[in-house]
């Protein structure tokens, strides 16, 4: 069996499934989610943007809203997720058209899975960020989601938002930054910052509405868990008393 | 800016309402201004009661002129008291929703003083936001009965939801425990709004100008008063056909107030989960009432109402999930509308195969008893088996007394107000 080792960018792996497609028995994966068996060889994939325009040229005169798939689906945090989304690629040639609702096939659920999982967390995520007013004015978000969504979360508030924010992917250490105008994303590992005089005081009140809003005497401690995972929590004022 | 003393008693004071939702408004954001509406709703936290968090759900005050028989607030009540100011509101929301901790408002109020003068309060509340502090966010807003109507039209011309609740489903029970609301003060008040919506499309307004963008909604006290399931699902479906509503939502009676007319025991949540089952049957399922419940009789408690409709109409069963039409699939239990959905496309590519149903989410313990797969059929030998297994399967939700639902689909589009 031959495996091919992406490294994490969308080009290296189209350029993937550029090489693996002709291949009977194989594999595509990236550093890190390796899992090496007897008797397999392994090819490092060097980016080939000629091979990589090749593979989207033919995925969009199937379906034009595949690739935009496939990219969101890169994201995830899913250790087959290039293999899956090769898997996917395939079925479409193999179709000549679109099948992205043909969940009679295997793949296509699985990867209507992993899309699921990523629109999911990006949907929460829209919920439970929460942002600290720092002492420039700069609200400031951290959190640590399951799937690299940041690039997904930032529209959705430089929309509704008018003031600078920063979100930040503590564990990526990736940062989207929002100036008032537009946005972009860095790659930021620690942030030093320094709430403003406020701060403290709404998020008082916050605890205390949380507290209130609550009704005691109709306990349900498993439904609260199953729609806001404990993972989570960690960022959450109303959780860290 | 409020305290946390007066914040905590008009939260404690509005916390019964059921209604959370934050869905069904597209608002956009203006140039410079602060928020817009998310079509389908966000929740930004749940509390331990299993209810999730959209909106700042807040009373202008609890101070209360009326006395109605199961409310905390009424005036022959000794509670706390307070009222806040229409720029304590305001600074409160901004300062929340930046911080992304809610969508939007859910501003309601005890009448106080007149309920023409409550409602100018809360008009003048939303104006600020609106105007002043540039605020696109979400905000419903209750109504105030007996308030003028010219009050209520200039409301629902600022906020995305409008909602008068009919408190209790029936004229006789309102009369005994809430005489000073009568059942025209409710249904008028939801006539004007609904012909005002209904003017609005007619005359193609643009989305900024329309009124109640995400329409109305209106909530019921369920088990505090005599009338069966029956009756307050007939009473359901006359608002969403004849009023328009978006949502009805039920609040399982709980004896916060100690009165000789209230039940002292709670009426629970079984059958505020089983009402609110048969009210998503009416709506997305295509179910009449009549075909779920007879007037005078209540939900069964063993079974779900589909499952329930099923049992009672086996002669219709089994049906071929490679043939059935989507109206006949949406009737089969353990189909949902989104199973539904993903088997009628699925079949265009080929036939469907069992196992390819448990990975469209078919729930197989209860549907494989109503269909068959390439004519095979996978279920129970009789009804008896069939009632057997089903119930067995039902049990989990029977003695969980306090799960409030138990399918999470069910419990999360139920509190966040899916439309």
């Amino acid at each position: 069996m031959k495996i091919f080792i992406c490294d994490g960018a969308p080009e290296s792996f189209f350029t993937a499934v550029f090489e693996a497609y002709k291949q009977t028995d194989c594999v595509i994966t990236s550093d890190g989610n390796i899992q090496l068996s007897l008797n397999c060889e392994t090819e490092r994939v060097q980016r080939d943007s000629e091979k990589c325009e090749r593979v989207r040229r033919g995925l969009n005169r199937y379906d034009d809203g595949a690739e935009e798939d496939i990219l969101k689906a890169l994201r995830s945090c899913n250790a087959q997720k290039e293999q899956i989304c090769f898997k996917y690629i395939k079925r479409i040639f193999e179709y000549k058209k679109r099948v992205r609702t043909a969940y009679n096939l295997p793949e296509v659920v699985d990867l209507s899975n992993i899309l699921y999982q990523i629109t999911e967390e990006t949907h929460r995520f829209t919920g439970f960020l929460r942002f600290k007013e720092t002492a420039d004015g700069t609200y400031y978000a951290p959190y640590s989601p399951d799937n690299d969504i940041t690039e997904l979360l930032m529209p959705h508030f430089a929309e509704r938002l008018n003031m600078p924010f920063i979100i930040h992917d503590i564990k990526r250490k990736i940062a989207g930054i929002y100036n008032g105008q537009c946005w972009i994303t860095a790659n930021v590992g620690e942030a030093e910052i320094c709430l403003s005089d406020s701060e403290k005081a709404f998020e008082r009140l916050w605890k205390k509405y949380y507290k209130a809003v609550n009704i005691e005497s109709r306990p349900h401690e498993k439904q609260m868990k199953g729609s806001m995972p404990v993972r989570y929590w960690k960022f959450l004022p109303e959780k860290n008393d | 800016m409020i305290d946390a003393e007066r914040l905590e008693i008009l939260t404690e004071s509005a916390k019964y309402d059921v209604s959370c939702s934050s869905s069904g408004s597209k608002r956009v954001n203006t140039v410079e201004g602060l928020g817009n509406a998310s079509v389908s709703g966000i929740c930004h936290s749940f509390t331990p009661d299993g209810r999730c968090i959209s909106l700042l759900k807040i009373l202008m005050s609890n101070d209360c002129i009326y006395d109605c028989e199961y409310c905390p607030n009424r005036r022959s009540a000794e509670v706390r008291r307070a009222t806040v100011t229409p720029t304590e509101i305001c600074e409160l929301v901004i300062g929340f929703y930046r911080r992304n901790y809610i969508e939007g408002l859910f501003l309601s109020s005890a009448v106080f003083g007149t309920p023409d003068r409550t409602m100018e309060l809360l008009i003048k509340t939303v104006e600020l936001l609106r105007g002043e502090y540039r605020f696109n966010g979400y905000i419903h807003l209750k109504g105030i009965p007996h308030a003028d109507d010219l009050l209520i039209m200039k409301a629902a011309k600022l906020v995305d939801r409008m909602s008068f609740n009919v408190e209790l489903p029936s004229e006789k029970s309102l009369k005994l425990l809430a005489p000073q609301k009568t059942k025209q003060s409710l249904l008028l008040p939801m006539k004007s709004l609904q012909n005002a919506i209904t003017y609005d499309k007619l005359n193609k307004v643009r989305r900024r100008d329309a009124v109640i963008p995400a329409g109305q909604t209106t909530q019921m006290i369920i088990g505090a008063s005599p009338e069966t399931d029956g009756q307050i699902l007939k009473l359901t479906e006359a608002l969403y056909r004849n009023m328009g509503l978006r949502r009805v939502y039920y609040s399982s009676y709980i004896p916060v107030v100690q009165s000789s007319l209230l039940p002292s025991v709670g009426a629970g949540l079984l059958r505020e989960h089983r009402l609110y089952q048969a009210d998503w049957l009416i709506r997305f399922y295509g179910f009449d009432v009549n075909e779920i419940v007879d007037e005078g009789e209540n939900l069964s408690r063993e079974y779900d109402p589909k499952c329930a409709w099923a049992l009672r109409n086996m002669h219709l069963f089994p049906v071929e999930v490679n043939t059935a039409p989507l109206t006949t699939l949406l009737r089969v239990p353990g189909i949902g509308a989104k199973s539904a959905y993903r088997i009628t496309e699925a079949r265009k590519y080929g036939k469907i195969d069992f196992e390819s149903l448990a990975k469209m989410r078919v729930v197989l313990k209860r549907a494989r008893h109503f269909i068959t797969c390439k004519g095979k059929f996978y279920g129970a030998e009789n009804v008896a088996q069939v009632k057997n297994c089903l119930l067995l399967e039902g049990k989990n939700e029977v003695t969980e007394q306090l799960s409030m639902f138990s399918e999470k689909s069910v419990a999360l589009s139920a509190l966040t107000g899916e439309v």
